[in-house]
C-alpha cells in the first residue's frame, strides 16, 4: 500500500535513559500495529486476507478476527452517512479502505501509554490521530492543504478536548478512487473535504462520504455528535458545519 | 519563545521501518529503531532501476569541535519510474535531523508536462518539516502526493544515510 505514516511523540526535557527505552518500546508497537493491520487489509497485496474475502476465497468468519470488527464499524458509518460511505459499493468486493487507514492510525496512536509522553501524533499520509499536547497550554494545530495549491494551507484546524483526529479526502490525493456508491462510478462533488472528532476511523469514512457527497455531506455530519465537517470546492470556495474546530487566528 | 520539545518522529513506509528525528533532543540520542519488517516490491506501475544510493558530505559551516551528529550530508535514492521517465529522490540530513527532501535528478525525456512535477510531488517529511515550523502547526492533513516510486527512492535514500 506504501503509506506513509510518521509519528511525533512529546515529551518533556531530561528523559531518563529507562523512560527512552520505554518509548522506543512503545514505538516498535505502533509500528507493528500499523504494519499488522497493512499484511490484514491491503487490498494491493493479493494474498491479505480482505484480498481473499474480496476474491471470495475466504468467508469472513476465516478471516482474522480483526476484519469483522472492522466490517461492523463500517456498516455503521455507512448509516451514519447515509449510504454515501459504503465498503459494499465498491468495484471488485467489499473495500474498507476508506475506514481501516484511519482504524490503523488511531490503533498505533493507544500504545503511547508512557507517562512521559504528553503528547503524541500519528499521521497516515494526512490522516492524524492525536493525544494530548505538543507543549503546555498549547493544542496541536493542523493545516488543511490546500487543494487548488498544495503547498499552500487553505486552513488552519485546532485538535483539542474530545476533537482530537481529522481526516481529509479528496480527488487530489494519488491513488484514492473516490467512488459514488450509488452510482458505482468515480465521482467527486468537492475538491476536498476534511472531517474532525473523537475517532480517525469514523472521520477516515465520514471524509470519505463527504469528498463524493459534497456540500449535501455537510447535512449528515451536523447531527453527528462530536464530528464536524469542512469542504473545499473546486472553486475554491469554503463550506463548513457550525462546529467546525478553527484555530483562533 | 517556542520552547523546543523533545520530538522522536517515526517514518514508516509500507512495511519498512526508519526513525528520523524531526527536532534533535537536546540530552537525549535514540538509535534508530531495527525495521518493522522486511521491504517489500512498491505496488505495481514502478519499477526501481539505477545505481544504489550516493553520500555526499560536508561540514556544519563555521563550527569546529561539533559532534559528528551536525554534519550535513545528502543522498540520493535509485531511479524509478513515474508518469513521464525517471526520477530520484535526494534526502539531507543533520545529524537524525532531516532537513530537506526533493526531487534529485529528473530525466523526461525531454516532455515539457513533467516540469510541473516539482509542484505535484510534494515529499511529505519536507511539506512537514518546513510548514510546521513556519506555520506553527504540527501537521498536515491532505495532500498526500506520494507516489510509490517516490517512496521507494526515498527509502534508498534514507537508507544509503543509515535511516533505518
Amino acid at each position: 500500500m506504501g503509506t506513509v505514516v510518521t509519528i511525533d511523540l512529546y515529551t518533556g526535557p531530561n528523559l531518563a535513559a529507562a523512560e527512552a527505552a520505554g518509548v522506543r518500546r512503545e514505538l516498535a508497537r505502533a509500528s507493528a500495529i500499523l504494519q499488522n493491520a497493512d499484511e490484514i487489509f491491503s487490498t494491493w497485496q493479493p494474498r491479505s486476507p480482505v484480498s481473499r474475502l474480496r476474491a471470495g476465497n475466504i468467508t469472513i468468519a476465516q478471516a482474522p478476527a480483526q476484519v469483522a470488527g472492522v466490517l461492523e464499524r463500517c456498516a455503521a458509518a455507512r448509516e451514519l452517512s447515509r449510504g454515501w460511505f459504503d465498503p459494499w459499493a465498491m468495484p471488485g468486493g467489499v473495500d474498507p479502505t476508506g475506514y481501516v487507514k484511519g482504524w490503523a492510525a488511531q490503533l498505533a496512536l493507544a500504545a503511547f501509554t508512557a507517562p512521559c509522553v504528553t503528547g503524541a501524533m500519528v499521521n497516515a499520509a494526512g490522516d492524524i490521530a492525536s493525544f494530548g499536547v505538543p507543549a503546555p497550554g498549547q493544542p496541536f494545530r493542523v493545516g488543511i492543504a490546500d487543494p487548488a495549491a498544495p503547498r499552500r494551507l487553505a486552513e488552519i484546524a485546532e485538535l483539542t478536548g474530545l476533537t482530537q483526529a481529522i481526516a481529509t479526502s479528496g480527488t487530489y490525493e494519488r491513488g484514492d478512487h473516490l467512488i459514488d456508491p450509488h452510482s458505482g462510478r468515480p465521482a467527486a462533488r468537492v475538491a476536498s473535504a476534511s472531517v474532525t472528532g473523537p475517532d480517525l476511523g469514523l472521520a477516515d469514512a465520514l471524509a470519505t462520504a463527504v469528498a463524493v457527497a459534497g456540500e449535501t455531506g455537510l447535512a449528515f455530519i451536523e447531527p453527528i455528535h462530536g464530528y464536524e465537517a469542512l469542504i473545499i470546492g473546486f472553486d475554491g470556495r469554503r463550506r463548513w458545519t457550525q462546529r467546525f474546530p478553527f484555530a483562533p487566528p | 519563545m517556542r520552547r523546543a520539545p523533545i520530538v522522536i518522529g517515526a517514518t514508516i513506509l509500507g512495511l519498512a521501518g526508519v526513525l528520523a528525528f524531526h527536532t534533535r533532543p537536546a540530552q537525549l540520542s535514540l538509535p534508530a529503531v531495527p525495521a518493522a519488517g522486511a521491504t517489500r516490491r512498491p505496488a505495481s506501475g514502478t519499477s526501481p532501476s539505477g545505481t544504489a544510493g550516493r553520500i555526499s558530505a560536508s561540514p556544519a559551516p563555521g563550527k569546529t569541535g561539533q559532534p559528528a551528529g551536525d554534519t550535513t550530508r545528502s543522498a540520493t535514492g535509485p531511479g524509478v519510474n513515474y508518469s513521464y521517465g525517471v526520477m530520484s529522490v535526494k534526502v539531507t540530513v543533520s545529524g537524525r535531523k532531516i532537513l530537506k527532501v526533493g526531487i534529485g535528478s529528473l530525466d523526461d525525456g525531454g516532455n515539457l508536462r513533467s516540469e510541473s512535477i516539482d509542484q505535484q510531488a510534494i515529499p511529505i517529511l519536507e511539506h512537514e518539516v518546513l510548514q510546521a515550523q513556519s506555520a506553527n502547526i504540527q501537521g498536515v492533513s491532505g495532500a498526500s502526493f506520494i507516489s510509490t516510486g517516490f517512496e521507494h527512492s526515498l527509502q534508498g535514500a534514507l537508507h544509503a544515510l543509515g535511516f533505518q
